[in-house]
């Protein structure tokens, strides 16, 4: 093939020598041009830029301008203009080292032929992307990108209150004069009016208390309590009412679940590999913990500093306060990958408690949002420096009696036999790396072919240790011919196979024997008996001399214990953390693996023991400060691509502070999100605790309020709520509840005035109440009340199966949850995603729900139980009548009207002579009350 | 329900088109605008987000059967003759990789390999009723994957991903295309006597909303009640049960009536009526003793015969996505005694996978249906030496995630045709290869979804079943 540019190439290259790229692409010869667009550039789009270009930027290089292509990948510069042999761009296409590109399909000899003349004279390109000066670098982008968030970004300014807006005057003076009073309903009237819309008016009584008992307990009233309210509907009623609400243990209960939303709550650690419990047993203690500090209304800047920190604050926290940090550990465990878990944690803290999308910065600087992976990698740091320690410590007694006495016996027999295991390994471990110590010696000096990569495998089915040989490998290494115990080892295995029985035989004469000469008299000793001929015999002399001193044998040697050359011996191959005498530690990585299997067993008897079976005592499920390290960044999020090592400190859009060099950080890091000036904080819980209350948050993206979240729609009421909750409400969420609750916002009904759906169809200006359909612990719990079975006084402890249908006693809050394995009902009904913080649930209607409705045997039972309970209530003198009127009432709160209760009839009357067993008639009418949207569905 | 649970490309079909498919005929389900999404922080109907969307581009397949070979089965048995392994019987190969455990000397395959079709494609004895479809048949021989661990590779081939949480390609699918049929599921997921490793894993919707997690069922199980949860009241007779239905309604339009204008309401409403349908609708998809003798006895009364013939039965009724796995646990890892173990397991396999295609291609519903058969990885060339990991005797292959073979028939892939090959020993994909991502990337393609268009935003960024990989192989597409 004919190469027109060929000719030209040489006498460019001729022509400009060494004098490198820069001058070139200034000002492209038009040879160099031509050659650029004519060849290079289709080659670069045509093979490269796919993958390297504007969609797609693998390892963190684009090949589609200039200045990219000199600003390289993650890994550093690609080409260096003018040089082949050190650019890596050029390596790559030749396949030279393991980067080979493209990956699929090498390059045409020709085309790799181009690129190489291409960087040969310069990298020349020409047109609008050939500039490569003014491209800022990474560091500096951020930088920037970082300063103006800072100025201008909404959630980044401090929140600050706002004069209250006046109310419009187009009000009816009766809205005038209710919604004078709430702050919030001065700027929600605002701008409702702003925007043309009428406020939909005040809920009725009984839809209003039902609201309100459901938004803050998670609970129905009781017909008589909503009868009570509906009789008198009081401003002052309502008031004794939210109290009474907020005040009650109901209410930690239901906002406890909220929050277990947000700590991506679950008892257990996701997948487990065969062999090992996948049960927490004690994340129990950290959900009651979360119900009892919201009972006692801890204020919101504490509660988060203990999850992060309890085990750090000054002064020391009681014990049971420590069960708050498991917000960090509650996660999944990933297989044991550590920077997955970290991971899991770097997200719960920043976009969980401060809507900020920090681990998106893991691979990549962020693409969007103020956060660099110099960030991330600072915050890993702080992470990395914590583990949960082996053995929780206990947060309470065991429960007394009987039971907890025969719960610790089992449990100290259980860790006996878990050690007694290890002891046996372990001695099994020394005692074969001993007997084959002479095997190791001479693989050290003559290494098995390894086709697989793995150490070799002896005729008598050992296989040798890498750990061991490594050990003993750098042993030897550093030992001197004049050592006394090596130094007769590192003379002669370095002999000629054939020379050796003759030259052995010449040093060892030289040894007298007693310590004279150096040589340690017993290596002297055996050396001279064995008379070692090959390397072989050499490595089994020194094979007896480490049995005697090592392991079971070590007896051998009784009576001499105090001889010196003994000691010394002793001293190199006989004690812990020698080659062959592995640290107790280490033994479990040498185990077979049908000891590691066994190991797993017995341990898996202890956690479920400690999981399943009554009276132990209840340990918090803490993180603990460990070794104190600062992490590298991870390039393209790879840990064996190692960037610059990263400062453990706070991000820089909050200030970038070091953390406390003695400690790991977390207490810097709490104290820093609930800092007087973080912006974020009070923000985003506002907004969570307003998302809760009106099934849409001020800002519609709650776990994102970086700059490519929703911006605010009432961005003053926002501010103006997140100030006030830290200065009148001192971080207190109960000031929090009441502050909406008790505007008139909150109490409207949810019909909206008809031409409002065309002004508001989404209800983003709060023009109305939505509609709701229960939680399904809501819903669950419901059905309990409903049954008159709720336990009331059954709180905290272990979980139970919420699916079982024989015993629905207990509130939903208090099952147990498999994370790796989600009951299809749950998911059903929409329950959160326990593997990430969730803000608000997603809400379906779909008719899996109502097949649940229809046929799951929970319903059936409740329905079997409303049906007693409504027997019972009526009495055997009880009419027909009267029991329909306690059904309706055990159901929906109410009493039927008169066609319900005749329609109800008709109904019964038709069932009669039906079968059915003891699923009759009344059992099928609750059924069927239980699964009407009245029940499911709030106004 | 923010806006992003649906995907950008999501377009309404029309209200008439949802009641013709749904066979609803209720008028006041017509005229309740049940299709208004209420756009942020309100509610989706199952109608919205199960209802059939547009792809991206035109689709060349409407459905998806994956059949798992769970446990990775040996290429080297099945689809990827190596001759030269006979060569070398016993004796060490040259450029031996590194897999789970330590394997020793080749091992040549104890199964005769043999042309089939006008292709002339190559089957092992182990797979004859698939063969007698080699035409139809793409044969990747250079798949690869990450590791050669069960875990990861078993989430990397569903969920795109060997350590993260993220939704399976079932989910993806369904929350990119909806699905035909709002009486069943959109993605049906099977397996005989309980989970595979990594359990729920492989087929749950992470963080798209739980409505696209595959629903799971139990084929070891042959009542149709036991298959499928809630399909029954376990007490109450149907016509009982209906009379109960009525009240319910009536109460509930009494409820509604009161209730000016609430799409939510309407939609409760309407999916209690579908509910009510798909008592029936999925009991009798998932009944398979609906079927004639002769059609029952093709596929064999054996859990994989009754699950392959309702992934057929499913497919004709519009679900979107169905797996269909060997079995609990891993069945194909036969680390030793591999001719006996892929004997068996072939032996249950190939029958009802050959029916199933013949069914498909005689319901002309193989021009748009996507059959993916394969595991999470291959076999070693080499045989695994004994162990204390329960290997007694060198009589089987470790895992091998260096090269694999899938296939594909149906949904507009080529037939009787081999993509790709492994080196001389089958150890590792050297032609063409084709990573997992590859695959997903064009299994999207050929449904119609762009795989880099396919995206849900979640924690401030948008994720996607290929991640940042994946081309495209538009060499498979007929």
């Amino acid at each position: 093939m004919t190469r027109p540019w060929a000719n030209s190439l040489i006498l460019l290259v001729a022509l400009l020598g060494c004098a490198g790229g820069h001058a070139l692409a200034a000002a492209p010869s038009l040879d160099a041009e031509r050659f650029f667009e004519a060849k290079v550039r289709p080659l670069l789009v045509a093979k490269c830029q796919d993958c390297h270009g504007p969609d797609v930027s693998e390892a963190g290089l684009r090949l589609d301008s200039r200045g990219a292509l000199l600003q390289g990948s993650d890994a550093g510069a690609v080409v260096v203009p003018g040089e082949i042999a050190s650019s890596r761009l050029i390596r790559a296409i030749n396949h030279a080292d393991d980067m080979a590109m493209p990956p699929d399909e090498k390059l045409s000899d020709d085309d790799i032929a181009t690129l190489e003349q291409w960087v040969s004279i310069g990298a020349p390109w020409t047109g609008p992307e050939a500039e490569s000066a003014g491209l800022p670098s990474r560091a500096e982008a951020m930088a920037e990108r970082i300063t103006t968030a800072q100025a201008s970004h909404w959630a980044l300014q401090p929140p600050v209150r706002h004069p209250l807006p006046p109310l419009p005057d187009d009000l009816p003076a009766k809205l005038r004069r209710e919604w004078a009073t709430s702050p919030v309903d001065h700027f929600i009237a605002a701008r409702l009016h702003a925007e043309g819309i009428a406020p939909a008016g005040p809920a009725d009584a009984r839809v209003l208390i039902r609201r309100l008992c459901y938004d803050l307990t998670g609970l129905p009233p009781t017909a008589e309590e909503a009868d009570a309210f509906a009789a008198n509907p009081s401003e002052v009623a309502y008031r004794e009412l939210v109290d009474r609400l907020l005040a009650s243990p109901e209410h930690a209960e239901h906002w406890a679940r909220h929050w277990l939303d947000l700590a991506r709550y679950a008892d257990t650690i996701g997948y487990a590999f065969g062999g090992q419990s996948a049960k927490y047993p004690y994340a129990w203690t950290y959900r009651d913990w979360v119900v009892q500090a919201l009972r006692e209304d801890l204020p919101y800047d504490r509660f988060v500093t203990l999850q992060l920190a309890a085990d750090q604050v000054q002064p020391a926290v009681p014990r049971d306060d420590l069960a708050a940090l498991g917000f960090l550990t509650v996660g999944r465990t990933f297989r044991g990958s550590r920077n997955d878990i970290i991971d899991d944690r770097i997200d719960l803290v920043t976009r969980g408690l401060m809507g900020l999308t920090v681990a998106c910065a893991r691979c990549h600087d962020h693409k969007y949002e103020p956060i660099g992976t110099d960030d991330y990698y600072a915050l890993h740091g702080i992470f990395a420096s914590c583990e949960v320690p082996d053995e929780l410590p206990v947060i309470g007694e065991p429960p007394q009696g009987a039971e907890a006495e025969a719960f610790a016996k089992k449990l100290a027999r259980l860790q006996q036999n878990l050690q007694e295991h290890e002891a046996a390994v372990y001695d099994r471990v020394v005692r074969e790396a001993v007997s084959h110590a002479a095997d190791y010696l001479f693989e050290v000096v003559q290494p098995a072919a390894r086709p697989d990569g793995r150490p070799p495998k002896l005729a008598d089915g050992y296989e040798l240790e890498q750990l061991i040989i490594g050990r003993l490998t750098r042993l030897l290494r550093k030992a001197k011919p004049d050592h006394p115990i090596l130094g007769p080892w590192v003379s002669l295995s370095r002999l000629p196979e054939d020379a050796f029985p003759a030259k052995a035989g010449e040093l060892l004469a030289a040894d007298t024997g007693d310590g004279s000469t150096g040589v340690n008299q017993l290596v002297g000793q055996e050396l001279r008996s064995a008379s070692p001929k090959s390397l072989r015999e050499l490595a089994e002399a020194y094979g007896r001399l480490i049995a005697r001193v090592a392991g079971e044998t070590a007896g051998a040697v009784d009576g001499e214990d105090e001889a010196p050359a003994v000691v010394a011996l002793r001293r190199l191959f006989g004690e812990p953390g020698t080659p062959f005498i592995v640290l107790r530690s280490e033994a479990m990585r040498l185990a077979k693996r049908s000891e590691q299997d066994e190991y797993r067993r017995r341990k898996r008897l202890i956690t479920k023991h400690q999981a399943e079976v009554p009276g132990g005592p209840p340990r918090a499920m803490v993180l603990e400060d460990t070794k104190l390290v600062d992490s590298p960044v991870f390039l393209r999020g790879n840990p064996g691509r190692r960037g610059d090592v990263q400062t453990r400190r706070l991000p820089t859009v909050l200030g970038g502070t070091v953390v406390d060099r003695s400690k790991s950080g977390r207490l810097d890091l709490a104290q820093a999100i609930v800092a007087a000036d973080n912006p974020l904080t009070p923000r985003v819980l506002v907004n969570w605790v307003w998302t809760q209350h009106f099934g849409r948050g001020l800002v519609a993206t709650p776990g994102d309020f970086g700059l490519r979240g929703e911006p605010p729609s009432h961005p003053a009421l926002l501010d103006d709520l997140a100030f006030r909750f830290v200065e009148e409400g001192q971080w207190s969420l109960r000031w929090l509840h009441r502050e909406i609750v008790l505007s008139q916002t909150w109490r409207q009904t949810s019909q909206p005035q008809p031409e409002t759906l065309d002004r508001d169809p989404d209800n983003r200006f709060f023009s109305r109440s939505r509609r709701r359909r229960l939680s399904w612990e809501a819903w669950r719990d419901s059905l309990l009340a409903a049954a008159g079975t709720l336990d009331r006084t059954a709180r905290g402890g272990p979980g139970s199966d919420p699916l079982d249908a024989k015993h629905i006693t207990r509130r939903t809050l208090y099952s147990w949850l498999d994370r790796q394995d989600v009951p299809g009902m749950l998911r059903t009904f929409d329950v959160a995603n326990p593997d990430t913080a969730v803000h608000v649930r997603p809400q379906t209607t779909v008719p899996q729900q109502g097949l649940v409705a229809l046929n799951s045997p929970l319903v059936v039972e409740a329905a079997k139980q409303v049906a007693a309970r409504s027997a019972r209530e009526v009495g055997e003198q009880g009419s027909p009548a009267d029991r329909i009127t306690a059904l309706w009432r055990a159901v929906f709160a109410r009493s039927p009207t008169d066609p319900e209760r005749a329609m109800a009839q008709a109904w019964l009357t038709q069932q009669e002579g039906e079968g059915n067993g003891d699923f009759g008639p009344w059992p099928q009418l609750a059924q069927a009350l239980l699964a009407t949207a009245e029940f499911q569905y709030l106004d | 329900m923010p806006m992003n649970m649906l995907p950008a490309h999501a377009t309404r079909c029309s209200r008439r088109d949802l009641l013709t498919r749904s066979g609803l005929g209720l008028g006041w389900l017509a005229a309740s605008g049940m299709l208004h999404t209420d756009a942020a922080g309100g509610v989706e109907t199952s109608l919205g987000t199960l209802a059939p969307r547009a792809p991206h581009f035109p689709a060349r397949a409407k459905a998806v059967i994956h059949i798992f070979a769970n446990g990775g089965p040996s290429h080297l048995d099945t689809f990827d003759p190596k001759p030269k392994l006979q060569e070398y019987a016993g004796r060490a190969i040259p450029g031996a990789l590194q897999t789970e455990r330590r394997t020793g000397a080749a091992f040549p395959s104890p199964f005769r390999f043999s042309q089939h079709g006008e292709s002339g494609l190559a089957v092992s004895e182990l797979f004859p009723s698939v063969a007698r479809h080699a035409d139809r048949l793409l044969v990747v021989r250079s798949m690869r994957a990450d590791v050669p661990n069960h875990e990861p590779s078993l989430l990397l081939m569903n969920c795109g991903d060997g350590r993260l949480v993220r939704p399976a390609a079932g989910a993806w699918v369904t929350y990119g295309l909806g699905t035909e049929n709002q009486n069943l599921p959109g993605f049906v997921t099977m397996c005989p006597g309980g989970y595979p490793i990594s359990g729920t894993a492989n087929w749950r919707s992470a963080f798209l909303p739980g409505v696209f997690q595959g629903t799971y069922v139990d084929t070891k199980k042959k009542r149709v009640e036991d298959l499928v949860e809630c399909i029954q009241h376990p007490l109450l007779d149907a016509a009982s049960q209906r009379r109960q239905f009525e009240l319910t309604s009536a109460l509930d339009r009494e409820h509604l009536a009161g209730r000016r204008h609430d799409p939510q309401l309407e939609a409760r409403l309407a999916t209690m009526e579908l509910a009510w349908r798909m008592q029936f609708e999925a009991g009798e998809a998932f009944d398979v003793s609906r079927e004639p003798k002769h059609v029952l006895d093709r596929y064999g009364d054996t859990p994989h015969g009754r699950q392959l013939l309702i992934a057929r039965r499913l497919v004709e009724r519009g679900v979107r996505y169905v797996q269909v796995w060997h079995g609990a646990g891993q069945p194909w890892d036969s680390h030793s005694d591999l001719e006996k173990n892929h004997r068996k397991l072939a032996g249950e396999a190939d029958r009802p996978i050959g029916a199933l295609l013949e069914d498909l291609v005689g319901l002309g519903l193989l021009d748009d249906t996507l059959v993916l058969w394969g595991g999470e990885f291959g076999r070693t060339p080499t045989v695994e030496l004994p162990n204390d990991a329960g290997v007694k005797t060198p009589t089987g292959r470790d895992h091998n995630h260096h090269g694999f073979t899938v296939w594909m028939a149906g949904g507009g892939v080529k037939g009787g045709e081999v993509y790709g090959a492994t080196d001389e020993f089958g150890f590792k994909a050297v032609d063409k290869p084709v990573h997992v991502h590859d695959l997903q990337a064009t299994m999207l393609h050929l449904l119609g979804l762009d795989h880099k268009r396919l995206t849900y935003r979640h924690s401030g960024r948008d994720f996607r079943l290929t991640d940042v990989h994946g081309r495209v192989i538009t060499d498979w597409l007929a």
